[in-house]
């Protein structure tokens, strides 16, 4: 399903389903302003799997340039949103990245799998114009495009993020890491390991658990016996909470860190009374930012659609948008060299997920990650860095 | 040995305090001995948990093949409704003021009957009609009614893992030689054991007990000898998930979750300990799941964490090689 919508243009009439139109069919509405409108694009899943996520990032967009257009628009021109959605899938991706060339965009949100951006980078990458996307796989940044602005901080973020709090802000000696089977776990867990020999700590062993067998206690009494200080799981929430829940049963008093995927309010619950005080690495929940800018966007968000964004990448793709923005007000133009220039220079970006920066590969520097505690009442409270006043 | 009980947020303190001063090992310098001993004790006790888990769930298979040639693969799923059913009795009840163990045995009988009934349903519509047919049939439609009945959970209940509820049993942890032992492990061995004795001796020392062996000996001649054997048939997919149904229920009240995939996991373990221990044989389907849960322990924790099910594996293959049809199993047809 592909359609194209604009802002301010009854939104039924313009959507248009796909199957035969698809190709051909883009509309223009023209909107009653006299100077011709900027436009931005929005590639994501609106439909398939994703499908929350996709409509996350097109309902933050819309919404961004809702307040950009009630306060007189762009460099005094309206801005007009082009949706088209991927599906997910590469090759969906790659069709919508022409017809959004076609529609003579001048920047892209989205899309929100790795997958379907790396599709679709080429084709902007040609037709010069901004690509900025949650998506965190290395190939974005490698292909060397111009045109690339990653909004998440890469995968790699995470484990620097934790090498570092473990070693040098907690002062652990004896690490032990312990991860699934799965390509996600295992990846994190040999980055965090590498980043821990980086700051010279020290990890008493790495050990596995089979996902869902729930079966832990062998592979925790062995890691007792090595006296760790601090247990590291990289695997998922389902496991981890049963992980840390069978950590208490066989009395290994270390402390327990996990890693993103065990962000989950059923962490807690499974954990039971020995969740609490259990530490959790992540990008902190979009209600949960402690950024004014952000507690402002994500009411306005609630307001308007009547639920929380989906997830932080909503605000990642919605901090994309606002840098390019800000770009074409500072530029005072949309050439797209300049704009380029601007976002590889800009310093300490306010983003709404934290103050970031992007390198010369188009990779965001400035981690949004935290370090947060498990509450009693099932809450978090930020431990590191320490919430901005 | 000493014993303590565990109060919410001061279990960490309550640890420790044990640790400096209560057990008759010095935890603070623990010897290397006494070390290696604290662990290959918190082993066994790892391994004899779930292995007796493995066990229960296992018998429901090697009583439906002793007696039908057929494996039941719907098994494990009705083990996890078991779990289910109890769950839904534990939350619903939560808060009614009855103390842990009444609502626990109140779930433990639920969840039996409403198995047992369920057990009794499987065979008169999914494997009764295929009594005469090709086994192969009886297999396929085995394995839809697991995919039934797993779907079913998820329908019902959601998709979502199911905490059971904290408190229902005293959280007493008993410390031997640096091995922590719970109540719930303890309660699991011995429930097991009682419950694995019981049914050898119903199965040798009672009519019905014989009735079911010659009818897994030979159905026909059975029949002659004046055996009914639907009803033999009809009892042991009474007696199969029943046991499955309070193995479920352990499973739950051990990790206290359950999800709606938990069947296959479970289904799978326990039809290997049924297979290694000689599937038919029901001693060997005690001693399958206990080796079982054994050999994951020590594979994972004195082997390799990240090889632990090939090693596992690699052993009951090594076993069956040696033994195709079992530990116990006997090579002619005369099982059960």
């Amino acid at each position: 399903m592909i359609w194209k919508q604009t802002i301010g243009a009854a939104s039924a009439g313009a959507m248009v389903a796909s199957g035969i139109m698809a190709g051909a069919m883009v509309l223009t509405v023209a909107t009653a302003s006299a100077a011709p409108p900027i436009r931005f694009g929005v590639q994501a899943p609106i439909t398939g799997p994703y499908a929350d996520e996709g409509q996350g990032i097109e309902k933050a967009v819309r919404l961004l340039v809702e307040q950009q257009n009630a306060k007189g628009g762009l460099l005094g021109r309206q801005i007009e949103v082009t949706v088209c959605d991927d599906e997910g899938k590469p090759s969906q991706a790659a069709i919508c990245a022409r017809q959004l060339v076609n529609a003579k965009v001048v920047a892209v949100i989205g899309s929100y799998t790795s997958g379907a951006a790396l599709a679709a980078e080429p084709i902007y990458a040609a037709a010069n114009v901004l690509q900025t996307s949650d998506g965190t796989s290395n190939k974005l940044s490698e292909q060397g495009f111009k045109t690339w602005f990653g909004n998440a901080a890469p995968n790699s973020a995470e484990a620097e993020f934790t090498a570092n709090y473990l070693v040098k802000v907690r002062g652990f000696k004896r690490i032990a890491v312990l991860t699934d089977h799965s390509s996600f776990a295992t990846g994190l867990a040999d980055e965090v390991v590498k980043n821990i020999d980086a700051v010279h700590g020290t990890v008493a062993d790495k050990a596995f658990v089979n996902a869902d067998s729930q079966n832990f206690t062998p592979v925790l009494t062995q890691l007792k016996s090595l006296n760790p200080d601090v247990l590291y799981y990289s695997g998922y929430f389902s496991d981890g909470g049963l992980v840390r829940a069978q950590m208490q049963q066989l009395g290994m008093d270390a402390v327990f860190v996990g890693g993103d995927a065990n962000q989950n309010v059923a962490f807690a619950k499974i954990a039971g009374a020995a969740a609490l005080g259990s530490v959790i690495v992540n990008v902190p929940a979009p209600q949960d930012l402690p950024y004014p800018a952000a507690k402002q966007f994500v009411a306005d968000y609630k307001t308007k659609y009547g639920a929380l964004p989906p997830s932080v990448f909503t605000l990642t793709n919605a901090d994309g948008l606002r840098a390019i923005l800000q770009a074409i007000e500072s530029t005072k133009g949309t050439e797209p060299a300049a704009l380029e220039d601007f976002l590889h220079h800009v310093k300490d970006f306010q983003g709404l997920t934290g103050t970031f920066a992007w390198n010369e590969h188009g990779e965001r520097t400035g981690s949004p990650f935290v370090a947060f505690e498990v509450q009693a009442d099932g809450g978090y409270k930020i431990l590191y860095p320490e919430p901005a006043k | 040995m000493d014993c303590r009980v565990k109060l919410g947020n001061d279990a960490n303190e309550a640890i420790q305090f044990d640790r400096e001063s209560l057990s008759f090992f010095d935890k603070k310098h623990p010897t290397l001995a006494g070390k290696v001993m604290g662990t290959f004790i918190q082993q066994v006790f790892n391994g004899l948990t779930v292995g007796g888990i493995y066990a229960l769930i296992a018998l429901g298979y090697t009583m439906v093949y002793g007696v039908m040639r057929l494996i039941n693969f719907a098994h494990g799923d009705l083990c996890i409704l078991g779990a289910f059913i109890g769950l839904t009795l534990l939350t619903g009840a939560a808060g009614s003021g009855h103390s842990g163990a009444v609502l626990l045995l109140c779930a433990f009988v639920l969840a039996v009957v409403v198995i047992a009934i369920a057990g009794v349903v499987l065979e008169l519509v999914a494997y009764r009609p295929l009594r005469k047919a090709d086994r192969l049939s009886a297999v396929v439609s085995a394995l839809g009614a697991s995919l039934l009945i797993e779907n079913s959970i998820m329908l019902i209940w959601g998709p979502d893992v199911h905490v059971f509820p904290a408190d229902l049993l005293p959280a007493i942890t008993w410390t031997v030689a640096g091995a922590n032992i719970t109540f719930v492990q303890v309660m699991i061995i011995l429930a097991s054991v009682v419950l694995m004795t019981a049914l050898y001796f119903f199965i040798h020392h009672t009519r019905f007990g014989t009735a079911i062996r010659a009818t897994a000996i030979d159905q026909e001649t059975a029949k002659l000898m004046g055996i009914k054997v639907n009803q033999v048939i009809l009892t042991v997919f009474v007696i199969g998930p029943a046991l499955g149904a309070i193995g479920g229920l352990f499973v739950g009240i051990y990790y206290r979750e359950a999800y709606f995939t938990m069947g296959w996991t479970y289904g799978l373990y326990a039809f290997i300990a049924a297979i290694l221990g000689g599937i038919g044989s029901i001693p060997g389907a005690m001693v399958g799941g206990v080796l079982l849960g054994l050999f994951n322990a020590f594979a994972a924790g004195y082997i390799s964490s990240s090889w632990q099910d090939a090693i596992t594996f690699a052993l009951l293959i090594a076993i069956l090689l040696v033994r195709p049809t079992g530990l116990m199993g006997e090579p002619d047809a005369g099982k059960v």
